[in-house]
Parts: C-alpha cells; structure tokens; sequence
C-alpha cells in the first residue's frame, strides 16, 4: 500500500477518488433495487412497478420520501445506542473493502498516473476479507439493539453463518492466490491479459481463441467462492436470518423507514463486492476477452489518432467492459435469489463446514501438486 | 505536522480509548465494543509500521472471528449492568491500582532511559530503512516462517485441531465433558 | 538531552511506550474486575500490547522474525480465547453467575 501521498495533488486525488467510489456504490442501490423489483416480477410472471416514472423508474426515489417521512422510533426494550449505530455501520465495511477492487486500465495524461480504483492496496485480497469481515457487528448490533427475542435469534444464526462462511470464502482463494503468486488485485488482471497459454510439464498449452482468464485454471474455486458470497451477503438460498416466515424478518424486525433501507444498502454493497471479486479473480477483471490493454490502445490510436484521446477512450472502454461482468453477476445473484428455494439452518451449517470446507482444502491441495508437479517433471 | 504523525497519535488517542473502555464499563457489552475499536486500530497501527500482511490477519482474526465469537457469548448471556462490576474495597483496589502503576512506571522508565542513553533507537526506519521496505513485503515473512519455523507451524495446526475438537466436547449436551449425568 | 521534538517526530519509543500503556490497561482491567468474560477481554488487550511490540522491533531492525513471533500469537490467543469461552459458557449453564466473587468459596 502507498501513502496517502507525497504531494497536496496527491492527496487531494486519492481523497477525491474515495469519496467517488463511496458515491458510485451508494448510487448504484436503486438501479439495483428497481432490478430486483422487475426482475423478480419478470421471473414470477407478474409486472412489478411500472406507474411511477417510464419503466417504474423512478419508484426508489418516491420509497425514499415515504420512508424518509415516517415515524423514528425506538423499541423500548431495547438499547438506544446499538440501535442506531446498527444501521450506520451496515455500509462501512461494504465501502471499504469495495475500494481495492481496480475498474480500469490506469489513466496516462501526461506526466501523472491515476488509477481507476479508490485506494492501491498491497496486500488487496487479505484487506478485502479482513474488512467484508467486519459485516457480522452491523447484524448483531442490530439483533441485540432491538431487544426482541426473535431478533436476537436472527442475529446469532446470521452471525454464526457469516464466520462460518468465511473460512470456506477464504479458502477457495488460496488457489487464486497459488496460481498468480501474489495478492495484489493489479497484478492478478494483468496476468490474466491475452490469450489462453500456460505450461505444464514440459508441454505448452494455448489456444488463439479462449482468454487467459483465471475461469480456466480455478473452475471449482470458482463455484466455490460464488456460493461462499451468497452466504457471506445472507442472500437467498442462505438468507435464513431475515426469512419472512420464519423468524418474522429476523435481526431487522424493529426497524422501519430509512434504517431498514440502509440495510439494503449494505447487502447490495457486499453484492458488490462479491461481482467485483468474481470479475477480478476469475474472470479477467476490467481486460476484454482475449485482446490485451495494449492492443485495444493502439487499435483505438489508429482510430483516433490523437495520444491523449487514445489514453482516454481506452480507460472509458475497459471501465465499461468491467462494468458489464458487474452488472452480469449482480443480475445472476438477483435471478437466483428468485429461483431457489431456502436451506433449513442445520443444512446451511453442514453444507458450509462439511461440503464447502473439504472441498476448498482438496482444491487447495490439488492447485499445489499440479504447480509443483507442473514445474518440476519436464518430459 | 505530516499526514505520519496525525495517523499515529490519532490511533494511539483510539487504542487507549478502546482500552479504557474495556475496562471501565460497566455493561460488558459495551467494553466488547471497545475492545473491538481498540483491535481495528491495532490492525491500522500494523499498517502504519509497514506490516500490511499482518494488519489483515488481525483483521480477519481478531476483530472478524474472536470477537465476533465474544460478542456472541455476551448477547447470550444477557447480563445488564452488573451487581458488582468492580473489586470491592478501597484497599485493595488501590493495592491492583498501584501493582499496575509500578509495573508500567518500570517500563516507561526503562525507555526514558536508554533513551537518553542510548539514541540506538532514532527516527522511524532509520536504522535499515533499505531493509524496512522490503520487511513489509510478504515474501520473505513466508520463507522465514516456512523455511526456519516450519515444526513450530504444524505444531500450530495440531494445536488448533485440538481445541477445536475440546470446544466442541465442552459445549455439547449429551456425551459432552460437562454432560449432567 | 532529549533533541527530537516528541510530539512531531515518531520514534520506535513512541511505539514502545502506547504498548507499555495499553499493557498496563490490561493489567489493571483483569485484576480489578469480576466478570468472567470482560477478564478474557482484558488479557486480550495485554495480547495486543505485546504484538504491537514485537512488529515495532521488527519494523526498527528489519527483521521478520518479530512478524513471525506475532502470527503465532495471535493464533495461540484466538485458541485460548475459545476455548475459554467454551468453559465461560458451561459454567454459565450451571451455576448462572459468572461473577468470579461468587466462585471463590467453592467447596469439594
């Protein structure tokens, strides 16, 4: 991790760029509720909101009024201070952690660098997980603040998955981390420009048509870390914690209005995090499809003619392709929280500590031999 | 003032306060809370002295899992304010109080001293300020753990399966150690 | 004599001297309160007093060595801290107090 900065430009930049990313995230919330709104409606075979505005548009921004006008409460029972603090926290771990993931190709004006990504972070992955970490206080703060039986419940079993969750997340990515050799996310995508070539014992594999992404080395570390995410952002099928029907609605029982919506905004934050990562780890991040940073540059210099244009369009051209694999994944954690049916608590623990746990540690275990095996047989 | 100096004593004015809170709360869920601001800024205070691998296992262990799991033990609980939260007796807790106060003048007076004495100990990284970057760096902090300390390491793992396997028999109600038949 | 300004300039005694205090923080919470679990979350904080030491040394010497010494205690800490309030939690299903006044006279 660099400084802060050595210069005031610096710092104002990098100041800057992390209150744009906070922005980006929290301005992302609606699109993506107006999505699930629609697209659940879609895939039960029903319109969802679609009187206010064209398309049913502008239906967050008149939730937003009715919530903002409702009553601010406090359960009697239950402790002022946590339960206001609850829905607060809800979003500063998603923010933070979401600033490591890089979005684009870094910007060259001349004479200075900018990276698309809110902070340059060594060590990116251990920081990322260290901080999504930090999301089981906002739901026990919020269980224990509500001072309800049925919240407190709801808070412990959520919890409880969350920790038990992050083992398995952790370690589906012991094999990423083996294969590119680093953790840091800018280094991850640049291995993974260009096209299909690795070597193995001896013998050279590539292909002129697949790219290099990491899809191709990691396939059960990719399912693997997908489902983990579902659970760590208490997303159905693993969304017992807040299941109507089950527990009422869980650790956010108490809570009405704007509270509520934050902690939406937190479980889309973490939603964001999880695509962001999926893009980056397996999936190539902000590169499009086999042609590498450079290629796209000089393509558009041809086009374009002028440096500084070039610079430009490329940083806006990959921004977008990254944009896309974003918008793809969230559309998949939308599509499958209305598909599939919910786990029973005492089959989400098994699967979390008897099924996903095994299986990173032999997908571990395996990358290893192979890259050791790889390396050290030449035939 | 450097933007160095303002995140060191900013940290330091946290992890004191975390630390006090612990202690002297009455509600002990509150003094988790403290605690859990006391080990977030002990993870930015890694970072500060360019250890950044650790920073996050510190986040990732402490204030994501064991604390997590203390604050989970607390809500169960369901203690409100304590009957007795603290030593009763004036003159014993001003003997605990004064035990605290030697033990801590020793320490601060061992560094006043070699201080002065000494000046080893200059301005931050200037003893091997070519070698405190590559400190930071994850590399060589794996070679060494693996290359010198790899019985130490699997020892570790053991110790960890062990008491996994004891938490789960202390905690189980039937056929557990603290079974009621 | 003292010729660095202390308030501008950090040193490694500046390091030293927070996980001196903060030791001594801990220090005073497990030996003046009673609850149970706010003791384990003291020697915690008496746990992190001495990691902070061990990366200052290692930042000022450029070693790694201290780096390593940390990782083990932390792990060592995470262990103990289960396993104590495994025990926590037992004692808490049986007697209902976890105030260690009341465990003091315990007979057989």
């Amino acid at each position: 991790m660099t400084s802060m900065g050595t210069t005031g430009f610096e710092i104002t930049v990098n100041l800057i760029k992390t209150v744009l990313v906070f922005l980006m995230m929290v301005q992302a919330v609606p699109i993506l509720v107006w999505l699930e709104r629609r697209g659940s409606a879609f895939i039960q075979n029903r319109f969802g909101p679609n009187r206010v505005g064209p398309l049913g548009l502008v239906q967050l921004l008149a939730d937003a009024v009715k919530f903002l006008t409702k009553e601010d409460f406090v359960p009697e029972k239950g402790s002022r201070f946590m339960f206001y603090a609850a829905p607060v926290f809800a979003l500063i771990p998603a923010a933070i952690a979401y600033m490591a993931i890089p979005m684009s190709v870094p910007l060259k004006l001349e004479g200075a660098t900018f990276l698309i990504q809110g902070f340059e972070v060594n060590v990116g992955i251990v920081f990322v997980l260290g901080v999504s970490s930090l999301a089981a206080y906002t739901i026990l703060m919020a269980g224990w603040g509500s001072g309800s039986k049925y919240s407190l419940m709801g808070a412990m079993r959520a919890s409880a998955q969350i920790i038990s969750y992050e083992l398995a997340l952790g370690l589906s990515i012991v094999g990423v981390i083996l294969i590119y050799g680093t953790f840091n996310l800018t280094d991850m995508i640049n291995a993974q420009h260009g096209a299909l070539s690795f070597s193995m014992f001896g013998y050279t594999v590539s292909s002129a048509y697949l790219p290099n992404w990491g899809i191709f080395y990691q396939p059960i570390g990719m399912i693997l870390f997908f489902a983990a995410t579902f659970a760590e952002s208490n997303r159905l099928p693993f969304d017992l914690a807040e299941g109507e029907a089950e527990l009422v609605a869980g650790f956010h029982t108490e809570y009405g209005g704007f509270k509520m919506l934050m902690f939406f905004i937190g479980e889309y934050g973490h939603m964001m995090i999880a695509s962001g990562l999926m893009a980056t780890f397996f999936f190539g991040g902000y590169s499009i499809w086999n042609f590498t940073p450079q290629q796209v540059y000089e393509w558009l210099y041809g086009l374009v003619g002028s440096e500084l244009l070039a610079n430009i369009l490329n940083t806006v051209v990959h921004f977008l392709s990254y944009n896309l694999k974003f918008a793809i994944f969230l559309w998949i954690f939308i599509w499958v929280r209305w598909t599939l049916p919910r786990f029973r608590y005492d089959q989400l623990m098994d699967i979390g500590w008897k099924t996903m746990l095994p299986w990173a540690l032999a997908n571990a275990m395996l990358t290893a031999t192979l890259i050791f095996a790889g390396s050290y047989f030449i035939f | 003032m450097t933007a160095d100096t303002f995140l060191f004593w900013f940290l330091a004015f946290a992890i004191i306060a975390g630390a006090l809170g612990v202690v002297l709360m009455t509600n002990p869920i509150h003094s988790a809370l403290g605690l859990v601001l006391t080990m977030v800024s002990v993870a930015a205070i890694f970072v500060t002295l360019q250890a950044y691998f650790l920073a996050g296992v510190q986040l990732i262990v402490y204030a994501g899992a064991v604390m997590v799991l203390f604050v989970m033990v607390l809500m169960l609980f369901d203690l409100k304010n304590e009957i007795q939260a603290f030593s009763r007796g004036r003159i014993r807790g001003a003997l605990k109080i004064g035990s605290v106060g030697i033990l801590s003048g020793l320490i601060v007076g061992a560094f006043a001293k070699a201080l002065i004495a000494n000046q080893a100990l200059g301005a931050k990284g200037s003893l091997a300020s070519t070698a405190s970057t590559a400190v930071g760096a994850i590399k060589p902090l794996a070679e060494n753990l693996f290359f010198n300390h790899v019985f130490s390491f699997e020892l570790l793992g053991v110790l960890l399966l062990v008491i996994a396997v004891g938490t789960v028999a202390l905690s189980r109600s039937k056929g557990g150690t603290h079974d009621r038949n | 004599m003292i010729e660095t300004n202390i308030f501008t300039e950090i040193t490694a005694n500046h390091y030293l001297i927070l996980s001196a205090v903060l030791f001594s923080i801990g220090m005073a919470g497990v030996l003046v309160r009673r609850n149970i679990i706010v003791l384990f979350m003291s020697i915690e904080l008496m746990l992190n007093a001495v990691n902070i030491s061990f990366v200052t040394f290692s930042h000022y010497f450029g070693k790694v060595d201290g780096q390593v010494m940390v990782f083990f205690v932390m792990t060592i800490a995470a262990a103990e801290a289960a396993v104590g309030l495994a025990l926590a939690v037992a004692i808490f299903k049986r007697f209902k107090e976890v105030n260690i006044r009341f465990f003091e006279h315990l007979k057989g």
